[in-house]
């Protein structure tokens, strides 16, 4: 509480002492918004996009952004979101020109050259593939960069230099140099990314600074190193000091013909040596994935702790078991009601059309059923249920997972320093014509 | 009249600086009256405030005046909202007649691409991939529409392989002894499949479904479709179709936000199996066939006969044959047929009795 005025003082308590901050010059971030809204705007919204066989999209994302902004507010003032989705789908026409001379075109002469030369589809598939990865990239950077554009504060634009061809060659280098290093070298590539964002992004005229080394993050990885640790220890114990199976080890080149026997007998027909050992194999793999997802959160909180404005810092308490734990309920959930959803849908159909009608209509002819139906029509019908199926998805996903995680992250950032902000003012428009279309095209950040 | 109201938690943002400024708030004779504390009063008139739409919570609402892109209202007395008559109303930013120019010029830019780039490019490419590298082609397509044919999606669509069937298969394809202009050898397949089609794959390929040997009544149907498909693959039909959609399926499938894609693939099996050629490609296949029947002996009118008794049997029923019935010039295609049969010559059937039989054994 800074409302300590002094009780006989001759002033007045100021009426605008905010009842709580962490210091007088201290700003907490609120997070205003609530799980049902959310899910109503999600589920309207992703029935639009089916309508308009995803066209609607564009509007989808822009208005599920301006919820998430307004959510958010430091110091009880909602960020703005001011993306236009007529921009957006522009954008993505534009990358569409683009990408369509490059996947209409080269991917033709590349398969031509893979059929004419190698006989075979795989060299040019890898080739093909090899060449969108500099472009994805590319359009990570773009893509935040518009974001970061159409993002405001207090009516003050937040704002990315260019720079996304140097943030591309940069993570084709740092990706090379850690999958030669067999990712020991892993949080110097996090590192120096996050730098490359942060050292260009701007609130208004102020810039932002990433600090710190990139050797502080591998006590975010300590999680992860002690599982791959312990998985060593374990594949060493079961294969080497202890074998599980002495006789099989001792004569590998036995294993298929003992695969068949085991097929046929329907059981294992070795020797095992306490097999319940092998029980720390799926909890190693737990252990890797929330290793994970530890690394990736936490490295972000302690990059957030190292960043910096003139003037302004950041201080952050996210916990790594929590975004875990977000994880895995919200996936849970969302299986859960995704297959409970469809499961309806077909007993729905069921009852409407008898059991039978299926089969009568793969019996008639065509593909699949619904064989009375002409093929485009039952086509289309197959192309709106693969449609639905991902968009309740991406709804559930959106409602249970990214939500909570939103939350958790604004509660939990604060700003101890903020006397800068009066030394800050605004930024010129960034006007950037493809919005975030290469993401889009890419299918990049498909959720928000 | 002036109405005031709780102007407690609420700030103005004037889009320079990101600090907030307190303020007083009043309406009076339709005009927003905002108080600031350096004795400045900001004039708003009520019908041009707007809201920020899809605001999360329900503490504050943003207000905005149109024609001011920055500056920024924020109040938490909602009370205040019902006085603004026009807060809810659309107002787009300027410059939408631009944008909508420019997705125009690249809608075009996508049309001419699907439709005069690659299909230009496909068919010079065509000519010039050497035989291996069609028959490639040929088998990974083969390969993904057995798959995508099946109901289930587990297992691939099997093949027909009843010894007598294959033999007797064999047979009518070395009695056709079709001319086989560079490419070096045609397989024909049978797909244990109900549907009544045919389709020619790049690289010597032609498939036939189980359907369309029972919906036969005579080996020479058989035979004249055999003909036909052979003629699509000596001409290369299949591999300039197979070309131009692996060109522009890619395209279709970014337009429609399925970049890795299902539905993609699900339509490239669509489009190959009942792929329609251009009109004058399956004339030139028509007329091979013709040409190939007449010299192995049996009736070209077989081909003619074929399309009769679909059309008959199934009326122009989409899905059905539609590779052959849904051919506009259907009619002037018999008529063809018809007129290659030569009045004088004497035809015989395409497979003896236990041939035909066999074959239409081949799938047991």
């Amino acid at each position: 509480m800074s409302d300590t005025a002094v009780p006989d003082s001759p002033w007045a308590a100021p009426p605008q002492a905010a009842p709580a901050q962490p210091q007088p010059d201290g700003m907490q971030v609120e997070f205003t918004g609530r799980r049902w809204p959310l899910f109503w705007l999600a589920l309207k919204t992703g029935f639009f996009t089916i309508l308009t066989l995803g066209f609607y999209r564009f509007w989808m994302k822009t208005r599920l952004r301006r919820w998430y902004w307004s959510a958010i507010r430091p110091g009880g003032h909602p960020l703005e979101y001011v993306g236009d989705p007529l921009e957006k789908l522009l954008g993505f026409f534009i990358a569409v020109v683009v990408l369509t001379f490059y996947i209409g075109i080269v991917n033709l002469l590349l398969m031509f050259v893979s059929f004419s030369v190698f006989n075979s589809s795989w060299l040019g598939y890898l080739a093909s593939f090899a060449g969108v990865i500099p472009i994805w990239f590319y359009a990570r950077y773009r893509a935040r960069r518009y974001v970061l554009a159409r993002t405001r504060w207090r009516g003050v634009r937040f704002g990315l230099e260019k720079g996304a061809w140097g943030y591309a060659g940069r993570a084709l280098v740092h990706w090379a140099v850690t999958i030669l290093t067999l990712g020991i070298l892993w949080p110097r590539m996090t590192f120096a990314l996050e730098k490359y964002r942060t050292d260009r992004t701007f609130f208004g005229s102020a810039r932002l600074v990433q600090q710190g080394r990139w050797q502080m993050l591998y006590r975010a990885a300590l999680p992860f190193i002690a599982v791959v640790i312990a998985g060593m220890a374990l594949v060493l114990w079961i294969l080497v000091i202890d074998p599980i199976t002495p006789d099989l080890l001792s004569n590998p080149g036995s294993l298929p013909s003992r695969f068949v026997t085991a097929l046929q007998l329907g059981r294992w027909p070795l020797g095992w040596e306490s097999p319940e050992r092998l029980w720390a194999v799926p909890v190693l793999m737990a252990g890797l994935v929330y290793g994970a997802i530890h690394y990736r959160w936490v490295a972000k909180r302690i990059m957030a702790n190292h960043k910096a404005a003139y003037g302004v810092t950041f201080a952050s308490r996210l916990q790594g078991p929590r975004i875990a734990m977000i994880y895995t309920l919200g996936t849970f959930i969302s299986y859960l009601v995704l297959v409970l959803g469809i499961a309806l849908l077909v007993v729905l159909s069921i009852a409407m059309y008898g059991p039978t009608a299926w089969l009568e209509g793969a019996n008639a002819a065509g593909l699949g059923g619904l064989g009375n139906l002409p093929r485009w029509l039952s086509f289309g019908i197959l192309g709106v249920i693969y449609l639905s199926v991902f968009l309740l998805w991406g709804v559930l996903h959106n409602t249970f997972v990214t939500f909570p995680i939103m939350r958790h992250m604004a509660r939990t950032t604060t700003l101890p320093t903020t006397a800068g902000l009066q030394a800050i003012s605004q930024r010129d428009r960034d006007a950037f014509a493809e919005a975030e279309g290469f993401a889009e095209a890419l299918d990049l950040g498909a959720a928000i | 009249m002036s109405i005031g109201f709780d102007a407690m938690g609420a700030a103005f943002f004037e889009g320079d600086r990101p600090v907030a400024e307190e303020v007083s708030l009043h309406i009076a004779s339709g005009i927003l009256q905002i108080g600031l504390d350096d004795g400045r009063i900001l004039r708003w008139p009520v019908e041009d405030v707007r809201q920020l739409p899809d605001t999360a919570g329900k503490v504050g609402a943003v207000l905005w005046l149109k024609g001011d892109p920055l500056a920024r209202l924020f109040v938490t007395d909602t009370s205040l909202l019902t006085h603004l008559p026009n807060r809810l109303r659309r107002t787009p930013p300027k410059g939408r007649g631009r944008l909508a120019a420019w997705a125009l010029a690249a809608v075009a830019a996508v049309a001419l691409q699907i439709g005069v780039l690659v299909p230009l490019l496909a068919d010079n490419m065509a000519a010039y991939i050497p035989p291996a590298g069609e028959r490639a082609l040929g088998e990974a397509t083969f390969g993904h529409i057995r798959e995508a044919l099946d109901d289930t999606g587990l297992n691939p669509v099997p093949l027909c392989e009843a010894p007598g069937g294959v033999a007797a298969l064999e047979r009518l394809v070395a009695r056709l002894d079709a001319p086989t202009n560079g490419v070096p050898q045609i397989n024909v397949a049978v797909l244990d499949h109900p549907m009544v089609n045919a389709f020619a794959l790049p690289g010597g390929f032609v498939v036939l479904f189980r359907g369309l040997i029972e919906a036969a009544e005579s080996p020479d149907e058989v035979a004249a479709v055999l003909a036909h498909e052979i003629g699509h693959v000596v001409s290369r039909d299949p591999t300039r179709h197979a070309l131009r959609s692996a060109g522009s399926i890619g395209v279709l499938g970014l337009l429609f936000g399925d970049f890795a894609g299902g539905a993609a693939v699900l339509f490239l099996t669509e489009r190959l199996i009942a792929a329609q050629y251009s009109q004058e490609a399956e004339a030139g296949a028509d007329s091979f066939a013709h040409d190939v029947l007449a010299r192995a002996g049996i009736s070209p009118g077989a081909l003619g006969d074929m399309f009769e008794s679909f059309r008959r049997k199934y009326g122009d029923r989409d899905g059905v044959a539609a590779h052959f019935l849904s051919h506009p010039a259907l009619g002037a295609r018999i008529e063809a047929a018809r007129a290659a049969v030569e009045a004088g010559a004497a035809y015989n059937p395409a497979l003896s009795a236990e041939d035909w039989a066999a074959l239409r054994g081949i799938c047991e």
